[in-house]
């Protein structure tokens, strides 16, 4: 019985050894290698935020990032009542510091970030390609197509989460065809429902590599649900290693 | 002592206004008492038989996969179904399912939770019962979750449908992040509206079970929880889980897989090493690397093979190799790719062709991929030194006594970075038992306020007697000179006042019965307070029991009857010559 399941193993597992060749994958690869920036880096981020019901709302953050573990810190400097407040992943361990009670909390990396939509696993760098592979149409062929997105040539394609803990698990992209820089982002449920699209507005080239520095979000099931991502201030210098403790985001905040 | 019982009896009667009043007073402070703790006995019954019972049920099997609160999910459940429903005691068991979810209505959003009903499962008359009282349908009926022809039929609270500007039939869109953060969106239509006085209830709504884990993303064969309704709950609930706790000790985490490089082939068991600092520094100790570092081999993804497998598949450290094995739920088998980090000395206590990979990236692939069952798989001895390094199929959390430990385990839980499932055990009594702090503490107040006025009534009670004594002083004498014994004249006053605090604690507690009565019958409208969850269909709600009135009674007879003994023995202690020439 157990040559039986060996024999129709080993027939599985070589028959499907060998791939066809996918106009998506090296795309995904693309993206990664353009995007990743290998130094340690400094940002302010503006979230503007607007909500039919809630009006408009300005989130701002100083973000850090240090290449050699892929920690993180965040302090959250508007709106007022967030000022002080922030957020330390060093390794596995993520905390979350009240400025009020001067108190740091374990927290999951689904957390949400200062009220904002945005949450903790969004600031994590994580290779598009080990999260996301190509979609397969009815065909068995990948859902690929090229053409303009206003007045600029793109390859637009669909791909599906690889992973389970991704926000959504299908997205279409729209990226330039000369440089593979994703210029739209439509975001789907599991049920396949449209969520959110997000065009890339402006880019910056930091260190050789490209940075999306304006970023606009369109909630899809909320209408009139927007957010406006402003990256500014970027820097690539070496950050010392003692900004990611938790002594630097208390004085910090003091 | 018949003799000394008439006696008593009659004397309590010769003075019938004075000990009518004294009565009353005593009766009233009984009822208060009585009111007050079936009041508070109530609010329990409420918060654990009306809520919580239904919110955890009365004994909860929690998962959390990777040790994360919102990853609500283990994979087997029929395994643990099958433990559970064996154990004596367990009426019901059903999975338990519920999401937070944004919900958009007719140009209104708003927050609800979706809660999975399994409208199938064969519940009890009292269950039943207990449920229509709880979540009363004004319109549809539950059986209308189950119709295949509408689109996720969900019954919604009255209130809810209201704030949301739905009524039956119509459309409600949802979004939410599921247990995994991934966000997800349905739409469900208003088949029922039901009504509930609990405002924390009311942004519950309804879902089939079935059409709730599809739409969460659960596979048939996964739950969120496990929840059970027990025997005599408050008596049995903690050995049930106990007991639970015990079948739920967990085997070593093994794949029975096919491993192939090139053209090489060989069958190879893929244990998970843990990755904690301690375990890290075992295994240094262990592993004699041979290509590779240990460094590597300990990384997060590190995959560590051994000597004779490597040389069979003609593999060392930084190729890749490809497992594949049987899945025990899905019928393709699995194929995951592994980066060899190490390649290390054979170990004689690692029999057969063993490959070791860190539990963060095993577990990835254990549970996406749940493997059938293999039981010529490679287990570990017990007691050599692998034991305790390999990883476990899941991580069975330590059963806490009340609301403070479950507290600390969870922020432990939250800090320990757990990489397997985690598994709780608890009942709704030991997770919520500051409800029961709350019962004690609001009976304790009653208590405390009730002595206040007991003292009050017992200066009235050493004042009449010590007028009684007074006025019976010749008598006193009399009787003491026909013979009676100083013993029997003391009991006779103790057994007036016993007889005295029993009628009127039989009448207080007639009373308070009438109080509770006229009182459920006031109808208060509070929806859309949170007092409302104080009640009963709007009802205040009252839970009297024998022991709690029992208890009570013997309380007051007690005091009344040690207060009474001080002035009882100054009577007996009389000479009757004295006591004969005594004269007003």
């Amino acid at each position: 019985m157990n040559k039986l399941i060996t024999a129709a193993l080993i027939n599985i597992l070589f028959a499907s050894a060998l791939f066809a060749e996918s106009r998506i994958a090296p795309i995904l690869n693309s993206i990664d290698e353009i995007y990743k920036i290998k130094t340690d880096a400094r940002a302010d981020v503006m979230l503007t935020q607007q909500k039919p019901e809630q009006g408009t709302k300005v989130i701002k953050m100083i973000y850090y990032r240090r290449d050699s573990d892929d920690s993180f810190l965040i302090v959250m400097s508007e709106p007022e009542n967030e000022k002080g407040n922030g957020y330390l992943r060093v390794g596995d361990n993520f905390w979350m510091y009240r400025k009020n009670t001067r108190t740091f909390q374990h927290i999951n990396r689904d957390e949400n970030i200062g009220g904002s939509d945005a949450r903790s696993d969004d600031f994590e760098t994580r290779k598009l390609s080990e999260l996301y592979g190509p979609a397969l149409g009815p065909d068995g062929k990948e859902i690929f197509s090229q053409e303009m997105l206003g007045q600029v040539p793109v390859n637009r394609f669909e791909v599906k989460a690889l992973v389970n803990d991704v926000d959504y698990p299908k997205k279409i992209y729209w990226a330039r065809r000369d440089n593979n820089l994703i210029l739209k982002e439509e975001s789907y449920s599991l049920s396949g429902t449209l969520m959110q699209t997000a065009y890339f507005l402006k880019y910056s080239i930091i260190d050789g590599r490209y940075l999306a520095v304006k970023h606009l979000y369109i909630d899809e099931f909320e209408k009139g649900n927007k957010t406006v991502v402003d990256i500014s201030n970027v820097s690539t210098a070496k950050l010392e290693n003692s900004i990611f403790t938790k002594a630097y985001l208390e004085n910090l905040s003091k | 002592m018949k003799l000394l019982i008439t006696l008593s009896l009659r004397n309590l009667f010769r003075q019938k206004r004075r000990n009518i009043l004294l009565g009353i007073a005593i009766a009233l402070g009984v009822t208060i008492l009585v009111l007050a703790n079936s009041f508070s006995q109530g609010i329990s019954d409420i918060m654990f038989n009306k809520i919580m019972r239904w919110v955890t049920g009365q004994v909860t099997v929690r998962f959390n996969e990777k040790g994360r609160m919102n990853r609500e999910i283990f994979r087997d459940k029929e395994r643990v179904m099958a433990l559970i429903k064996n154990t004596p005691g367990v009426l019901e068991a059903d999975e338990g399912a519920g999401m937070f979810c944004r919900a958009i209505g007719n140009g209104k959003s708003d927050n609800i939770i979706i809660v999975g009903v399994n409208t199938s499962l064969e519940i009890t008359e009292e269950t039943k019962k207990e449920l229509e009282d709880s979540f009363r349908l004004i319109e549809g009926g539950w059986k209308d979750l189950e119709n295949p022809a509408i689109n996720n039929p969900v019954i919604v609270s009255e209130e809810k449908a209201r704030f949301l500007n739905v009524k039956k039939g119509d459309v409600i869109r949802v979004r939410f992040r599921n247990m995994f953060g991934q966000d997800q969106a349905a739409r469900l239509t208003v088949s029922g509206i039901m009504k509930n006085d609990n405002i924390f209830m009311q942004p519950v709504v309804f879902l089939e079970l079935r059409n709730a884990k599809l739409i969460f993303g659960y596979k048939p064969y996964e739950t969120a929880s496990l929840t059970l309704k027990v025997k005599d709950a408050v008596k049995n609930s903690a050995a049930i889980a106990d007991s639970i706790h015990a079948k739920l000790k967990p085997g070593v985490a093994v794949i029975h897989a096919l491993t192939a490089r090139g053209d090489k082939s060989s069958v190879a068991d893929v244990l998970g090493y843990r990755s904690d600092e301690e375990s890290k520094k075992k295994l240094s100790a262990l592993l004699k690397i041979k290509s590779g570092s240990v460094e590597a081999a300990l990384k997060k993804d590190g995959v560590v093979i051994f000597n004779t497998l490597a040389g069979a598949l003609k593999v060392k450290a930084g190729d890749e190799i490809k497992i594949g094995f049987a899945r025990k739920f899905e019928e393709t088998p699995a194929e995951k790719y592994l980066k060899v980090s190490a390649v290390a000395a054979d170990n004689p206590e690692l029999k057969g062709n063993v490959i070791l990979v860190n539990d963060e990236k095993f577990y990835d692939i254990y549970y996406e991929n749940l493997p059938k069952p293999a039981p010529e798989a490679f287990i570990p001895d017990k007691d050599g030194s692998w034991a305790g390094l390999v990883s476990p199929e899941w991580i069975l959390l330590e059963r806490t006594a009340n609301t403070e430990e479950a507290k600390k385990k969870y922020i432990a839980l939250g800090k320990k970075k757990w990489k397997g499932t985690t598994i709780d055990v608890s009942t709704m009594y030991e997770t919520a038992s500051d409800i029961m702090k709350l019962e004690g503490v609001l009976k304790l107040i009653t208590l405390s306020a009730v002595m206040v006025l007991f003292f009050i009534i017992l200066l009235g009670v050493v004042n009449t007697l010590r007028m009684t004594i007074r006025e019976r002083t010749r008598e006193i004498g009399t009787i003491r000179a026909i013979g009676m014994q100083k013993n029997d004249v003391r009991h006779i006053f103790i057994l007036e006042t016993f007889f005295l605090t029993l009628f009127a604690s039989i009448a207080g507690i007639a009373a308070a019965y009438i109080s509770m009565w006229l009182l459920s019958q006031i109808t208060f409208k509070m929806s859309d307070n949170p007092m409302g969850m104080l009640l009963v269909n709007g009802h205040l709600y009252f839970l009297p029991t024998f022991t709690g009135i029992a208890g009570n009674v013997a309380l007051i007879i007690l005091i009344a009857v040690v207060t009474a003994y001080f002035p009882s023995r100054r009577a007996a202690n009389l000479s009757p010559a004295k006591a004969l020439g005594h004269f007003e």
